[in-house]
């Protein structure tokens, strides 16, 4: 193994830098804040009060983000399979140009569009009332749980496609083609050849969009009521009603804990993956 | 590429000229409509009665926790033995106003106002529990009450209780915002305290008693059983908007933002108000100037504008629909009938004085907040 040059160190230090000041000082700092009472010694005060406070919450949270993890990945592979697998072309050229969309609309844009759009009298309920799909009395308003997850599954599905949509593409197309000629149907193709080929791809962007979604404070403030809400409408309510650092800090280590999960599948994947390269 | 080059360089020019002549740094907290006050409304006139100022506005964000940052800055600024703060005047909610006062924050620079001897409210001198007297102007009275729907709601209840009982038969059609999404649900939420958990004027003029919050624990437990049958909303909007669509037909809201939406045509003008009983909380906001504010006396001359019976008449009541800071009695003559009739129409002001209460004092505020979501929430 060779010894690190003195230059490599130099260029490097700049970066090193950033980072130590702009998120490992900051990281430090909180997860301090967490653990230690005004006179510095070490308590586990703030959890129990984060606990007792916030219960409810953590686990809404998780549910959350989990389901919205699920079905991002189950829409992303539908909508990559059509893109790799369709034979219909027109509809191929339609959906390739729509599904990025969302990707440039910042979550509190999708969040004020939900809004009005999910609303019990809201556009999509209007509309599908003007269709006569539906009756005026049937219509339920979706801002709770459900227009957060659909808010999150709809801005996070164009990132994990455009990822799994590219694998995809890469696949070698003579595997497809085989397996189409022996006869098996296009969903099978997807799930059972091209699917495993690009696994790892898909759950990386998984990975990226559980810690996303996670870490969003505008949409559950936006979109839903505040009982139960999400971590991060509970840490800005904390600073804010009471300035209360501590118990903030306290959620957002439970946080890092959650997202500590997704980053160590993350990371166990990527290294598998470098040891079989 | 010359050009706007040669723009730029202009522009900045312009800029830091404008910047050496005198500057008033106005921070104020609350949501956006405070900012378009004195962005739009106030700051313009006091640029034309003294010339060659320039009033700057920045809003620090919606509810307490924009007042918290106003105060975060300046406790800041202290520590770090600054010579002078960044803002000139600044406008705050009650809470922070105490904490402002008892740790020396602001100027006590009151008495020399003119308009000094116009305030006759007591929030002027007790806010939330701490003796501010002297420190703070009000800038504006506002109060929340039940918006409601007359074409789903005849006789809207008159009082906690009836409100109680009517959304057990009337469910999913009273809506509010809980505790995180702005204060009109936790000005409900104290109000349901005060209303049903036992000693109201303890709550609102202390002494402060830790054991206190034992007693609410039969209210929570109710109110956790009438969140069943009601809808959350989210934020303050979010309430005045459910009501706009029909989807909910009682909700509290702020008087003010209540007149603002009708006259901006985003609720019904069927939409009326009521103010129920025991009583709904509502505060005012305060102008006050910091300690070592660079341009002190400029500020003492805004705040003097600011609090005069003719802005207090045309900005505060006519434009944007609050109750005035000072005495109302000293606007008479300075504002038409049919505006005064509007602010007073379904709130009457004996309504208003039997009904309108103050929120509970500090102590008691945060333990109502956390024992809600103790008890409430989770």
């Amino acid at each position: 193994m060779t010894r690190p040059s003195f230059f490599g160190l130099l260029l490097i230090a700049p970066a090193l830098a950033m980072i130590g000041a702009l998120f490992l000082y900051p990281l430090g700092f909180s997860l301090a804040a967490a653990f230690t009472d005004g006179s510095g010694n070490p308590t586990l005060a703030h959890f129990a009060k984060a606990y007792e406070l916030y219960s409810t919450d953590i686990l809404f949270t998780l549910f959350i983000v989990v389901t919205a993890t699920i079905l991002t990945g189950v829409v992303s592979i539908a909508i990559a399979g059509i893109l790799t697998l369709g034979e219909t072309p027109w509809l191929v050229a339609i959906l390739r140009n729509l599904y990025r969309w969302p990707l440039f609309i910042p979550f509190i844009v999708a969040a004020q569009c939900m809004r009005t759009f999910l609303a019990k009298n809201g556009l999509m309920n209007n509309s599908l009332v003007a269709m006569g799909i539906m009756e005026p009395i049937q219509a339920t308003s979706l801002l709770d749980w459900r227009g957060i997850i659909i808010t999150f599954v709809w801005k996070q599905v164009p990132f994990v496609t455009l990822m799994v949509a590219g694998a995809m593409a890469s696949v070698d197309r003579s595997t497809i083609e085989a397996g189409r000629n022996l006869g098996a149907s296009r969903p099978r193709v997807l799930i059972e050849l091209v699917l495993p080929q690009v696994a790892q791809t898909l759950l990386v962007g998984l990975v990226l969009s559980f810690v996303t979604m996670l870490s969003v404070l505008s949409v559950p403030m936006m979109v839903a009521g505040s009982q139960p809400t999400m971590l991060t409408v509970d840490m800005a309510f904390r600073i804010n009603s009471y300035g209360d650092y501590a118990t903030a800090n306290a959620l957002g280590v439970i946080s890092y804990a959650i997202s500590g999960i997704a980053a160590w599948i993350y990371l166990r994947h990527n290294v598998k993956r470098e040891v079989q390269a | 590429m010359r050009k706007s080059l040669l723009l730029a360089g202009l522009a900045a020019f312009a800029f830091s000229h404008s910047a050496s002549a005198q500057t008033l740094n106005v921070a104020t907290a609350g949501d956006q409509n405070m900012v378009d006050y004195i962005k739009d409304y106030l700051g313009p006139l006091f640029e034309k009665s003294h010339p060659g100022v320039k009033v700057v506005a920045v809003g620090t964000g919606p509810g307490d926790g924009g007042s918290q940052k106003i105060y975060e800055k300046l406790d800041a600024q202290k520590k770090a033995n600054a010579t002078s703060v960044d803002f000139d005047v600044i406008v705050i909610h009650q809470k922070a106003a105490g904490t402002l006062v008892k740790e020396e924050l602001i100027e006590k620079y009151r008495d020399k106002l003119s308009t000094a001897k116009l305030v006759t409210r007591d929030t002027a001198t007790n806010s939330l529990g701490t003796d501010v007297g002297g420190y703070v102007m009000p800038m504006f009275h506002s109060q929340t009450a039940l918006a409601y729907n007359p074409d789903l709601v005849k006789a809207p209840p008159a009082s906690y209780a009836e409100l109680r009982d009517w959304v057990k038969k009337n469910p999913k059609q009273f809506g509010y915002n809980g505790i995180k999404g702005g204060m009109s649900g936790v000005a409900f939420v104290t109000g349901w305290v005060s209303a049903f958990g036992g000693d109201a004027t303890k709550l609102e003029s202390g002494p402060y008693d830790a054991a206190a919050k034992a007693t609410w624990d039969k209210a929570m437990g109710d109110l956790k059983e009438f969140n069943q049958s009601v809808v959350i909303t989210p934020g303050n909007a979010g309430t005045l908007d459910m009501l706009n669509r029909g989807e909910i037909a009682v909700g509290p809201v702020w008087v003010d933002m209540f007149y603002t939406w009708k006259a901006e045509g985003k609720l019904p003008p069927s939409m009326r108000l009521k103010l129920i009983s025991p009583g709904m909380p509502g505060q005012p906001m305060y102008y006050a100037i910091p300690k070592k504010a660079p341009q002190d006396k400029l500020a003492a001359e805004f705040i003097a504008l600011a609090t005069s019976p003719e802005v207090q008449a045309e900005g505060i009541v006519k434009r944007f629909n609050w109750y005035p800071g000072i005495d109302a009695q000293n606007l008479e003559g300075k504002l038409d009938q049919a505006a005064w009739n509007q602010l007073f129409s379904d709130i009457t002001p004996k309504d208003l004085a039997s009904n309108g209460k103050a929120f509970p004092i500090g102590p008691y505020f945060n333990d109502i907040l956390e024992t809600y979501e103790k008890k409430v929430a989770n």
